[in-house]
Protein backbone atom coordinates (compact mmCIF):
# COMPACT_ATOMS: atom_id res chain seq x y z
CA UNK A 1 0.00 0.00 0.00
CA UNK A 2 2.65 2.49 1.03
CA UNK A 3 4.74 1.34 -2.39
CA UNK A 4 1.02 2.47 -3.94
CA UNK A 5 0.38 5.80 -2.90
CA UNK A 6 4.49 7.13 -2.95
CA UNK A 7 4.08 5.93 -6.30
CA UNK A 8 0.77 7.83 -6.93
CA UNK A 9 1.94 10.74 -5.56
CA UNK A 10 5.42 10.55 -7.83
CA UNK A 11 3.45 10.91 -11.07
CA UNK A 12 1.05 13.35 -9.58
CA UNK A 13 2.47 15.94 -11.42
CA UNK A 14 2.63 14.06 -14.60
CA UNK A 15 -0.78 13.21 -14.36
CA UNK A 16 -2.02 16.31 -14.14
CA UNK A 17 0.12 18.22 -16.73
CA UNK A 18 -1.27 14.41 -19.02
CA UNK A 19 -4.57 15.19 -18.34
CA UNK A 20 -4.64 18.98 -19.01
CA UNK A 21 -2.89 18.70 -22.36
CA UNK A 22 -5.00 15.89 -23.81
CA UNK A 23 -8.27 17.95 -22.56
CA UNK A 24 -6.70 20.97 -24.08
CA UNK A 25 -6.55 19.07 -27.44
CA UNK A 26 -9.61 17.90 -27.78
CA UNK A 27 -11.12 21.25 -27.01
CA UNK A 28 -8.96 22.90 -29.50
CA UNK A 29 -9.64 20.37 -32.14
CA UNK A 30 -13.39 20.11 -31.60
CA UNK A 31 -13.32 23.61 -31.87
CA UNK A 32 -12.51 23.74 -35.36
CA UNK A 33 -15.61 21.10 -35.81
CA UNK A 34 -17.82 23.50 -36.95
CA UNK A 35 -16.01 25.30 -39.73
CA UNK A 36 -14.83 22.26 -40.90
CA UNK A 37 -18.47 21.12 -41.16
CA UNK A 38 -19.47 24.16 -43.12
CA UNK A 39 -16.59 23.56 -45.66
CA UNK A 40 -17.53 19.53 -46.53
CA UNK A 41 -21.33 19.58 -47.33
CA UNK A 42 -19.52 21.01 -50.34
CA UNK A 43 -17.49 18.32 -50.86
CA UNK A 44 -20.12 16.13 -50.21
CA UNK A 45 -22.41 17.63 -53.27
CA UNK A 46 -19.16 17.04 -55.42
CA UNK A 47 -18.56 13.14 -54.40
CA UNK A 48 -21.92 12.31 -54.75
CA UNK A 49 -21.38 13.26 -58.89
CA UNK A 50 -18.97 10.44 -58.96
CA UNK A 51 -20.31 6.72 -59.36
CA UNK A 52 -19.99 4.68 -56.31
CA UNK A 53 -16.41 2.27 -57.74
CA UNK A 54 -14.44 5.76 -57.16
CA UNK A 55 -16.34 6.87 -54.25
CA UNK A 56 -15.04 3.56 -52.73
CA UNK A 57 -11.28 3.89 -53.68
CA UNK A 58 -11.05 6.42 -51.04
CA UNK A 59 -11.79 3.47 -48.48
CA UNK A 60 -14.37 6.34 -46.17
CA UNK A 61 -17.37 6.63 -47.16
CA UNK A 62 -18.56 9.89 -47.52
CA UNK A 63 -21.10 9.91 -44.69
CA UNK A 64 -18.45 8.90 -42.56
CA UNK A 65 -16.20 12.21 -42.48
CA UNK A 66 -19.08 14.79 -42.90
CA UNK A 67 -20.73 13.74 -39.83
CA UNK A 68 -19.60 14.31 -36.68
CA UNK A 69 -18.20 11.17 -35.37
CA UNK A 70 -15.95 10.70 -38.20
CA UNK A 71 -14.83 13.96 -37.48
CA UNK A 72 -13.91 12.86 -34.33
CA UNK A 73 -12.52 9.93 -34.74
CA UNK A 74 -10.71 11.45 -36.76
CA UNK A 75 -8.70 14.01 -34.00
CA UNK A 76 -9.18 11.25 -31.72
CA UNK A 77 -5.80 9.37 -33.47
CA UNK A 78 -4.03 12.20 -31.82
CA UNK A 79 -5.13 11.96 -28.69
CA UNK A 80 -4.41 8.19 -28.56
CA UNK A 81 -0.93 8.72 -29.66
CA UNK A 82 -0.36 11.38 -26.46
CA UNK A 83 -2.14 8.61 -24.58
CA UNK A 84 0.02 6.06 -25.57
CA UNK A 85 3.13 8.35 -24.53
CA UNK A 86 2.06 8.56 -21.57
CA UNK A 87 1.48 5.26 -20.20
CA UNK A 88 4.32 3.72 -22.21
CA UNK A 89 6.62 6.43 -20.28
CA UNK A 90 4.25 5.50 -16.96
CA UNK A 91 5.48 1.40 -17.86
CA UNK A 92 8.87 2.13 -18.70
CA UNK A 93 9.79 3.92 -15.49
CA UNK A 94 8.11 1.21 -13.71
CA UNK A 95 11.95 -0.57 -12.84
CA UNK A 96 13.80 1.75 -14.86
CA UNK A 97 13.43 4.37 -12.62
CA UNK A 98 14.36 2.81 -9.98
CA UNK A 99 17.71 1.51 -10.99
CA UNK A 100 18.21 4.87 -12.50
CA UNK A 101 17.84 7.26 -9.69
CA UNK A 102 19.62 4.47 -7.99
CA UNK A 103 16.86 3.73 -5.32
CA UNK A 104 16.76 0.16 -6.26
CA UNK A 105 18.71 -1.31 -3.50
CA UNK A 106 16.44 1.00 -1.13
CA UNK A 107 13.57 -0.26 -1.85
CA UNK A 108 14.57 -4.22 -2.16
CA UNK A 109 15.52 -3.93 1.25
CA UNK A 110 12.31 -3.02 2.57
CA UNK A 111 10.44 -6.09 4.19
CA UNK A 112 7.77 -6.63 1.06
CA UNK A 113 8.43 -9.15 -2.04
CA UNK A 114 9.46 -8.19 -5.13
CA UNK A 115 6.01 -9.32 -5.93
CA UNK A 116 4.00 -6.56 -4.34
CA UNK A 117 6.40 -3.88 -6.14
CA UNK A 118 5.45 -4.52 -8.87
CA UNK A 119 1.86 -5.02 -8.31
CA UNK A 120 1.75 -1.52 -6.63
CA UNK A 121 3.37 0.19 -9.30
CA UNK A 122 1.60 -1.22 -11.83
CA UNK A 123 -1.89 -0.53 -9.91
CA UNK A 124 -0.44 2.96 -9.47
CA UNK A 125 0.62 3.49 -13.19
CA UNK A 126 -3.24 2.04 -14.12
CA UNK A 127 -5.20 4.36 -11.66
CA UNK A 128 -2.71 7.36 -12.98
CA UNK A 129 -4.05 6.63 -16.50
CA UNK A 130 -7.55 5.88 -15.32
CA UNK A 131 -7.81 9.13 -13.66
CA UNK A 132 -6.37 11.04 -16.54
CA UNK A 133 -9.01 8.81 -19.12
CA UNK A 134 -11.92 10.22 -16.98
CA UNK A 135 -10.47 13.88 -16.98
CA UNK A 136 -9.98 13.34 -20.69
CA UNK A 137 -14.01 11.61 -21.57
CA UNK A 138 -15.58 13.98 -19.44
CA UNK A 139 -13.79 17.13 -21.71
CA UNK A 140 -14.28 15.69 -24.10
CA UNK A 141 -18.16 14.86 -23.82
CA UNK A 142 -19.04 18.00 -22.75
CA UNK A 143 -17.08 19.81 -25.82
CA UNK A 144 -18.96 17.75 -28.05
CA UNK A 145 -22.42 18.52 -27.16
CA UNK A 146 -21.20 22.32 -27.13
CA UNK A 147 -19.49 22.25 -30.77
CA UNK A 148 -22.16 20.35 -32.03
CA UNK A 149 -25.27 21.19 -33.65
CA UNK A 150 -26.55 17.48 -34.70
CA UNK A 151 -27.04 14.90 -32.56
CA UNK A 152 -25.37 12.26 -32.55
CA UNK A 153 -24.73 8.57 -31.24
CA UNK A 154 -23.13 8.97 -27.45
CA UNK A 155 -23.04 5.42 -27.05
CA UNK A 156 -21.28 5.43 -30.28
CA UNK A 157 -18.81 7.91 -28.90
CA UNK A 158 -18.03 6.76 -25.74
CA UNK A 159 -17.51 3.56 -27.55
CA UNK A 160 -14.80 5.20 -29.37
CA UNK A 161 -13.33 7.24 -26.53
CA UNK A 162 -12.73 4.27 -24.38
CA UNK A 163 -10.27 2.70 -26.68
CA UNK A 164 -8.40 5.17 -25.71
CA UNK A 165 -8.06 3.28 -22.26
CA UNK A 166 -7.36 0.01 -24.03
CA UNK A 167 -4.52 0.99 -26.33
CA UNK A 168 -2.83 2.69 -23.10
CA UNK A 169 -3.21 -0.70 -20.94
CA UNK A 170 -1.46 -1.99 -24.14
CA UNK A 171 1.53 0.42 -24.37
CA UNK A 172 1.52 0.44 -20.67
CA UNK A 173 1.98 -3.48 -20.13
CA UNK A 174 4.92 -3.26 -23.32
CA UNK A 175 6.58 -0.35 -21.57
CA UNK A 176 6.78 -2.76 -17.96
CA UNK A 177 8.56 -5.82 -20.06
CA UNK A 178 11.02 -3.67 -21.75
CA UNK A 179 11.58 -2.13 -18.13
CA UNK A 180 11.40 -5.96 -17.20
CA UNK A 181 14.23 -7.07 -19.70
CA UNK A 182 16.36 -4.37 -20.63
CA UNK A 183 19.33 -3.75 -18.51
CA UNK A 184 19.99 -0.03 -17.67
CA UNK A 185 17.75 2.10 -19.38
CA UNK A 186 19.94 5.88 -20.29
CA UNK A 187 17.50 7.81 -21.45
CA UNK A 188 13.41 6.54 -20.74
CA UNK A 189 11.68 9.24 -22.63
CA UNK A 190 13.54 8.33 -25.97
CA UNK A 191 12.96 4.94 -25.48
CA UNK A 192 9.45 5.35 -25.00
CA UNK A 193 8.70 7.91 -27.40
CA UNK A 194 10.97 5.80 -30.47
CA UNK A 195 8.76 2.76 -30.02
CA UNK A 196 5.48 4.98 -29.60
CA UNK A 197 6.25 6.62 -32.64
CA UNK A 198 7.32 3.64 -34.53
CA UNK A 199 3.92 2.11 -33.99
CA UNK A 200 2.63 5.32 -34.95
CA UNK A 201 4.29 5.32 -38.21
CA UNK A 202 3.17 2.13 -39.04
CA UNK A 203 -0.11 3.06 -38.66
CA UNK A 204 -0.61 6.14 -40.43
CA UNK A 205 1.22 4.24 -42.96
CA UNK A 206 -1.30 1.39 -42.90
CA UNK A 207 -4.02 3.90 -43.42
CA UNK A 208 -2.62 5.46 -46.70
CA UNK A 209 -1.87 2.37 -48.11
CA UNK A 210 -5.52 -0.01 -46.42
CA UNK A 211 -2.77 -2.27 -46.35
CA UNK A 212 -4.52 -5.79 -43.94
CA UNK A 213 -1.61 -7.44 -42.89
CA UNK A 214 -0.10 -4.73 -41.32
CA UNK A 215 -2.84 -3.84 -38.84
CA UNK A 216 -1.85 -6.77 -36.72
CA UNK A 217 1.94 -5.08 -35.81
CA UNK A 218 0.28 -1.44 -34.46
CA UNK A 219 -1.54 -1.35 -31.54
CA UNK A 220 -2.62 1.88 -32.80
CA UNK A 221 -4.70 -0.16 -35.50
CA UNK A 222 -6.69 -2.83 -33.14
CA UNK A 223 -9.62 -0.74 -32.36
CA UNK A 224 -10.51 1.03 -35.67
CA UNK A 225 -12.93 3.79 -34.94
CA UNK A 226 -14.09 3.25 -38.49
CA UNK A 227 -15.50 -0.37 -38.11
CA UNK A 228 -16.99 0.75 -34.81
CA UNK A 229 -19.07 3.10 -36.10
CA UNK A 230 -20.60 0.76 -38.92
CA UNK A 231 -20.68 -2.12 -36.42
CA UNK A 232 -21.35 -0.52 -33.26
CA UNK A 233 -18.62 -3.47 -31.66
CA UNK A 234 -15.66 -3.94 -31.60
CA UNK A 235 -13.33 -6.08 -34.08
CA UNK A 236 -13.17 -9.80 -32.03
CA UNK A 237 -9.70 -11.14 -33.46
CA UNK A 238 -8.43 -7.52 -32.13
CA UNK A 239 -9.57 -7.63 -28.88
CA UNK A 240 -8.50 -11.29 -28.15
CA UNK A 241 -5.05 -9.99 -29.26
CA UNK A 242 -4.88 -7.00 -27.19
CA UNK A 243 -5.65 -8.99 -24.04
CA UNK A 244 -3.22 -11.68 -25.13
CA UNK A 245 -0.29 -8.93 -25.50
CA UNK A 246 -1.45 -7.42 -21.90
CA UNK A 247 -1.74 -10.73 -19.82
CA UNK A 248 1.56 -12.38 -21.97
CA UNK A 249 3.88 -8.97 -21.39
CA UNK A 250 2.56 -8.31 -17.45
CA UNK A 251 3.24 -12.46 -16.37
CA UNK A 252 6.48 -11.76 -18.19
CA UNK A 253 7.60 -9.05 -16.34
CA UNK A 254 6.49 -10.48 -12.94
CA UNK A 255 9.00 -13.48 -14.31
CA UNK A 256 11.87 -11.46 -15.06
CA UNK A 257 11.89 -9.11 -12.48
CA UNK A 258 11.49 -11.84 -9.94
CA UNK A 259 14.59 -13.57 -10.86
CA UNK A 260 16.47 -10.16 -11.88
CA UNK A 261 19.65 -9.13 -10.44
CA UNK A 262 19.56 -5.71 -9.37
CA UNK A 263 22.20 -3.42 -10.02
CA UNK A 264 23.20 -1.34 -6.89
CA UNK A 265 25.60 1.18 -6.20
CA UNK B 1 38.80 17.21 -29.74
CA UNK B 2 38.60 14.25 -27.23
CA UNK B 3 35.47 15.26 -25.67
CA UNK B 4 34.05 15.24 -29.69
CA UNK B 5 35.18 11.74 -30.45
CA UNK B 6 33.71 10.70 -27.04
CA UNK B 7 30.55 11.89 -27.84
CA UNK B 8 30.28 10.61 -31.37
CA UNK B 9 31.17 7.35 -29.96
CA UNK B 10 28.62 7.65 -27.46
CA UNK B 11 25.88 8.23 -30.04
CA UNK B 12 27.09 5.94 -32.43
CA UNK B 13 24.84 2.88 -31.59
CA UNK B 14 21.49 4.75 -31.24
CA UNK B 15 22.57 6.57 -34.38
CA UNK B 16 23.28 3.65 -36.25
CA UNK B 17 19.99 2.58 -35.32
CA UNK B 18 18.33 5.53 -36.02
CA UNK B 19 20.19 5.37 -39.97
CA UNK B 20 18.49 1.76 -40.24
CA UNK B 21 15.27 2.11 -39.38
CA UNK B 22 15.08 5.21 -42.20
CA UNK B 23 16.08 3.37 -44.29
CA UNK B 24 13.82 0.22 -44.23
CA UNK B 25 11.03 2.84 -44.03
CA UNK B 26 11.86 4.46 -47.09
CA UNK B 27 12.57 1.32 -48.30
CA UNK B 28 8.95 -0.08 -46.87
CA UNK B 29 7.03 2.86 -48.86
CA UNK B 30 9.08 2.84 -51.98
CA UNK B 31 8.53 -1.10 -51.84
CA UNK B 32 4.77 -0.22 -51.39
CA UNK B 33 4.69 2.31 -53.95
CA UNK B 34 5.47 -0.35 -56.78
CA UNK B 35 3.15 -2.57 -55.01
CA UNK B 36 -0.36 -0.65 -54.67
CA UNK B 37 -2.68 0.70 -57.09
CA UNK B 38 -1.59 3.52 -56.91
CA UNK B 39 0.54 3.57 -59.89
CA UNK B 40 -3.46 3.81 -62.22
CA UNK B 41 -4.57 5.90 -59.88
CA UNK B 42 -5.09 9.07 -62.64
CA UNK B 43 -8.49 9.69 -62.06
CA UNK B 44 -8.20 9.35 -58.25
CA UNK B 45 -6.36 12.58 -58.54
CA UNK B 46 -8.32 14.29 -60.52
CA UNK B 47 -10.65 13.92 -57.94
CA UNK B 48 -8.57 14.59 -54.70
CA UNK B 49 -7.19 17.64 -56.66
CA UNK B 50 -11.10 19.17 -56.68
CA UNK B 51 -11.43 19.08 -52.80
CA UNK B 52 -10.79 21.51 -50.16
CA UNK B 53 -7.78 21.51 -47.74
CA UNK B 54 -9.38 20.19 -45.13
CA UNK B 55 -10.73 16.68 -46.84
CA UNK B 56 -7.43 16.43 -48.36
CA UNK B 57 -5.53 16.77 -45.03
CA UNK B 58 -7.76 13.85 -43.66
CA UNK B 59 -7.27 12.14 -46.87
CA UNK B 60 -3.23 11.99 -46.00
CA UNK B 61 -1.85 12.57 -49.47
CA UNK B 62 -3.57 15.48 -51.56
CA UNK B 63 -2.20 17.48 -53.56
CA UNK B 64 0.55 14.79 -54.17
CA UNK B 65 0.64 13.54 -57.73
CA UNK B 66 0.81 9.39 -56.06
CA UNK B 67 0.59 7.84 -59.37
CA UNK B 68 4.79 8.87 -59.25
CA UNK B 69 7.12 7.67 -57.48
CA UNK B 70 8.21 11.41 -56.19
CA UNK B 71 4.82 12.34 -55.49
CA UNK B 72 4.66 8.77 -53.47
CA UNK B 73 7.65 9.86 -51.72
CA UNK B 74 6.53 13.30 -50.89
CA UNK B 75 3.33 12.39 -49.10
CA UNK B 76 5.55 9.85 -47.20
CA UNK B 77 7.94 12.68 -46.22
CA UNK B 78 5.49 14.09 -43.31
CA UNK B 79 6.81 10.98 -41.43
CA UNK B 80 10.38 10.84 -42.78
CA UNK B 81 10.56 14.81 -41.15
CA UNK B 82 8.60 13.47 -37.81
CA UNK B 83 11.26 10.82 -37.38
CA UNK B 84 14.23 13.30 -38.20
CA UNK B 85 12.39 15.73 -35.40
CA UNK B 86 12.52 13.23 -33.02
CA UNK B 87 16.18 12.08 -33.04
CA UNK B 88 16.91 15.63 -33.06
CA UNK B 89 15.26 16.75 -30.91
CA UNK B 90 16.32 14.31 -28.41
CA UNK B 91 20.12 14.35 -29.39
CA UNK B 92 19.58 17.92 -28.48
CA UNK B 93 18.48 17.79 -25.30
CA UNK B 94 20.21 15.38 -23.91
CA UNK B 95 23.60 15.96 -25.52
CA UNK B 96 24.14 18.94 -22.35
CA UNK B 97 21.68 17.35 -19.64
CA UNK B 98 22.87 13.75 -19.52
CA UNK B 99 26.28 14.79 -18.00
CA UNK B 100 24.18 15.85 -14.79
CA UNK B 101 21.57 13.27 -15.12
CA UNK B 102 24.55 10.60 -15.03
CA UNK B 103 26.53 12.26 -12.47
CA UNK B 104 29.33 12.66 -15.04
CA UNK B 105 29.29 16.83 -14.85
CA UNK B 106 31.59 16.86 -12.38
CA UNK B 107 33.86 14.35 -13.72
CA UNK B 108 33.61 16.68 -16.91
CA UNK B 109 34.25 20.18 -15.07
CA UNK B 110 36.92 19.11 -13.29
CA UNK B 111 39.10 19.06 -16.15
CA UNK B 112 41.66 21.73 -18.36
CA UNK B 113 39.04 22.55 -20.84
CA UNK B 114 37.14 25.44 -20.77
CA UNK B 115 32.97 25.55 -20.64
CA UNK B 116 33.12 27.13 -23.82
CA UNK B 117 35.28 24.38 -25.24
CA UNK B 118 32.70 21.73 -23.87
CA UNK B 119 29.50 23.08 -25.23
CA UNK B 120 31.42 23.95 -28.58
CA UNK B 121 32.24 20.05 -28.74
CA UNK B 122 28.73 18.99 -27.55
CA UNK B 123 27.57 21.07 -30.43
CA UNK B 124 29.51 19.57 -33.06
CA UNK B 125 29.01 15.97 -32.23
CA UNK B 126 25.14 16.82 -32.24
CA UNK B 127 25.84 18.76 -35.71
CA UNK B 128 27.28 15.70 -37.22
CA UNK B 129 25.36 13.20 -35.67
CA UNK B 130 22.17 15.44 -37.50
CA UNK B 131 24.11 15.67 -40.51
CA UNK B 132 25.22 11.60 -41.16
CA UNK B 133 21.46 11.07 -40.44
CA UNK B 134 20.72 13.69 -42.78
CA UNK B 135 23.15 12.13 -45.64
CA UNK B 136 21.69 8.58 -45.10
CA UNK B 137 18.01 9.82 -45.64
CA UNK B 138 19.43 11.57 -48.69
CA UNK B 139 21.08 8.80 -50.10
CA UNK B 140 18.82 5.92 -49.58
CA UNK B 141 15.87 8.22 -50.80
CA UNK B 142 17.88 8.87 -54.50
CA UNK B 143 18.58 6.05 -54.54
CA UNK B 144 15.21 4.38 -54.05
CA UNK B 145 13.06 7.00 -55.29
CA UNK B 146 15.20 6.81 -58.75
CA UNK B 147 15.19 2.94 -58.81
CA UNK B 148 11.29 3.26 -58.91
CA UNK B 149 10.69 6.19 -60.65
CA UNK B 150 11.03 4.86 -64.53
CA UNK B 151 13.66 7.45 -65.57
CA UNK B 152 11.85 10.72 -64.64
CA UNK B 153 14.56 13.07 -62.74
CA UNK B 154 13.99 13.66 -59.48
CA UNK B 155 16.87 14.82 -57.57
CA UNK B 156 16.62 18.49 -57.32
CA UNK B 157 13.13 17.58 -55.63
CA UNK B 158 14.73 15.26 -53.41
CA UNK B 159 17.43 17.52 -52.76
CA UNK B 160 15.16 20.60 -52.49
CA UNK B 161 13.05 17.95 -49.25
CA UNK B 162 15.92 17.19 -48.01
CA UNK B 163 17.57 20.17 -47.25
CA UNK B 164 14.60 21.74 -45.63
CA UNK B 165 14.38 18.66 -43.16
CA UNK B 166 18.22 19.39 -42.48
CA UNK B 167 16.99 22.95 -41.51
CA UNK B 168 14.36 21.32 -39.53
CA UNK B 169 16.61 19.07 -37.80
CA UNK B 170 19.08 22.31 -36.70
CA UNK B 171 16.13 24.06 -35.31
CA UNK B 172 15.07 21.36 -33.13
CA UNK B 173 18.51 20.58 -32.31
CA UNK B 174 19.24 23.93 -31.21
CA UNK B 175 15.98 24.31 -29.47
CA UNK B 176 16.91 20.89 -27.27
CA UNK B 177 20.11 22.08 -26.15
CA UNK B 178 19.22 25.80 -25.44
CA UNK B 179 16.12 24.46 -23.21
CA UNK B 180 19.08 22.07 -21.25
CA UNK B 181 21.47 25.27 -20.88
CA UNK B 182 18.41 27.05 -19.46
CA UNK B 183 16.70 24.94 -17.32
CA UNK B 184 18.07 24.56 -13.80
CA UNK B 185 16.74 20.93 -13.11
CA UNK B 186 18.40 18.84 -15.99
CA UNK B 187 15.55 15.93 -16.12
CA UNK B 188 13.03 18.78 -17.94
CA UNK B 189 15.38 18.94 -20.49
CA UNK B 190 14.06 16.32 -23.07
CA UNK B 191 10.27 16.32 -22.14
CA UNK B 192 9.95 20.04 -22.48
CA UNK B 193 11.50 19.36 -25.71
CA UNK B 194 9.42 16.92 -26.92
CA UNK B 195 6.69 18.70 -25.81
CA UNK B 196 7.47 21.59 -27.99
CA UNK B 197 8.01 19.33 -30.92
CA UNK B 198 4.30 17.46 -30.32
CA UNK B 199 2.42 20.53 -30.22
CA UNK B 200 4.41 22.20 -33.09
CA UNK B 201 3.70 18.78 -34.98
CA UNK B 202 -0.32 19.02 -33.75
CA UNK B 203 -0.22 22.33 -34.68
CA UNK B 204 0.67 21.68 -38.23
CA UNK B 205 -2.13 19.07 -38.84
CA UNK B 206 -4.62 21.66 -37.41
CA UNK B 207 -3.42 24.33 -39.80
CA UNK B 208 -4.03 21.72 -42.48
CA UNK B 209 -7.51 20.54 -41.23
CA UNK B 210 -8.87 24.57 -40.27
CA UNK B 211 -7.73 26.98 -42.87
CA UNK B 212 -8.56 29.95 -40.79
CA UNK B 213 -5.57 28.90 -38.79
CA UNK B 214 -3.41 29.63 -41.56
CA UNK B 215 -1.91 32.71 -39.85
CA UNK B 216 -0.32 30.24 -36.97
CA UNK B 217 2.14 28.88 -39.61
CA UNK B 218 4.85 30.75 -38.40
CA UNK B 219 4.76 29.32 -35.09
CA UNK B 220 5.07 25.60 -36.54
CA UNK B 221 8.81 24.51 -38.14
CA UNK B 222 6.74 22.03 -39.69
CA UNK B 223 5.02 24.33 -41.67
CA UNK B 224 8.37 25.69 -42.59
CA UNK B 225 9.47 23.36 -45.18
CA UNK B 226 6.48 21.79 -46.08
CA UNK B 227 6.82 18.95 -48.97
CA UNK B 228 3.94 20.24 -51.05
CA UNK B 229 5.42 23.82 -51.06
CA UNK B 230 8.67 22.74 -51.77
CA UNK B 231 7.41 20.39 -54.32
CA UNK B 232 4.91 22.26 -56.38
CA UNK B 233 7.14 25.21 -57.12
CA UNK B 234 6.96 27.61 -54.14
CA UNK B 235 10.63 26.59 -53.45
CA UNK B 236 12.10 28.00 -50.17
CA UNK B 237 10.28 31.21 -48.83
CA UNK B 238 12.80 33.86 -47.50
CA UNK B 239 11.09 34.58 -44.49
CA UNK B 240 11.25 31.17 -43.19
CA UNK B 241 14.61 30.99 -43.65
CA UNK B 242 15.25 33.81 -41.85
CA UNK B 243 12.55 32.87 -39.21
CA UNK B 244 14.57 29.26 -38.69
CA UNK B 245 18.20 31.23 -38.56
CA UNK B 246 16.79 33.78 -36.02
CA UNK B 247 15.33 30.21 -33.74
CA UNK B 248 18.77 28.53 -34.49
CA UNK B 249 21.07 31.48 -33.47
CA UNK B 250 19.36 32.72 -30.58
CA UNK B 251 19.48 28.75 -29.11
CA UNK B 252 23.08 28.25 -29.60
CA UNK B 253 23.87 31.72 -28.21
CA UNK B 254 21.57 31.11 -25.68
CA UNK B 255 23.04 28.05 -24.61
CA UNK B 256 26.59 29.58 -24.37
CA UNK B 257 25.20 32.63 -22.21
CA UNK B 258 23.40 30.18 -19.68
CA UNK B 259 25.70 27.50 -19.69
CA UNK B 260 28.47 29.60 -18.49
CA UNK B 261 26.80 30.65 -15.36
CA UNK B 262 25.50 27.98 -14.72
CA UNK B 263 24.92 26.04 -11.39
CA UNK B 264 25.73 22.25 -11.65
CA UNK B 265 23.62 20.14 -9.79
CA UNK B 266 25.96 17.74 -8.34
Amino acid sequence: MNVFLHELKSYRKSTIIWSISMAALIIFFLSMYPSFSSSVSLVKKILEGYPEPIRKAFGISIDDITKFLGFYSYVFSFVVLGGAIQSMNYGISTISKEIKLKTADFLMTKPISRNEILTSKLLASLTSIVITDIIYLVTAYITAESVTKELFNIKLFFMVSVTLFFVEVIFMSIGVLISAVVGKIKSMISLSLGVVFTFYIIGMFQATLNDKAMKYITPFKYFDTEYIIKNSSYDITFVIISILIVLISIFLSYVFFLKRDIHVV
Amino acid sequence: MNIYLRELKANGKSLFIWCIIMIAFVAASMGKYAASSYISGQSLNDIISKMPDAVKSMFGAGTFDLSKAIGFYGAMFIYIVLMAAIHASMIGANIISKEEDDKTAEFLMSKPVSRINVITSKLLASFTNIAIFNIVTLLSSLFLVNYYSKGENVTDDILKLVIGMFILQMIFMSIGIGLSALFKNSKLASPVTVGVMLVTYVLSLAIDIDSNLSGLKYLTPFKYFDAKNLMNGKGFEIIYIVISALIVILCIGGTFVFYQKRDLKI
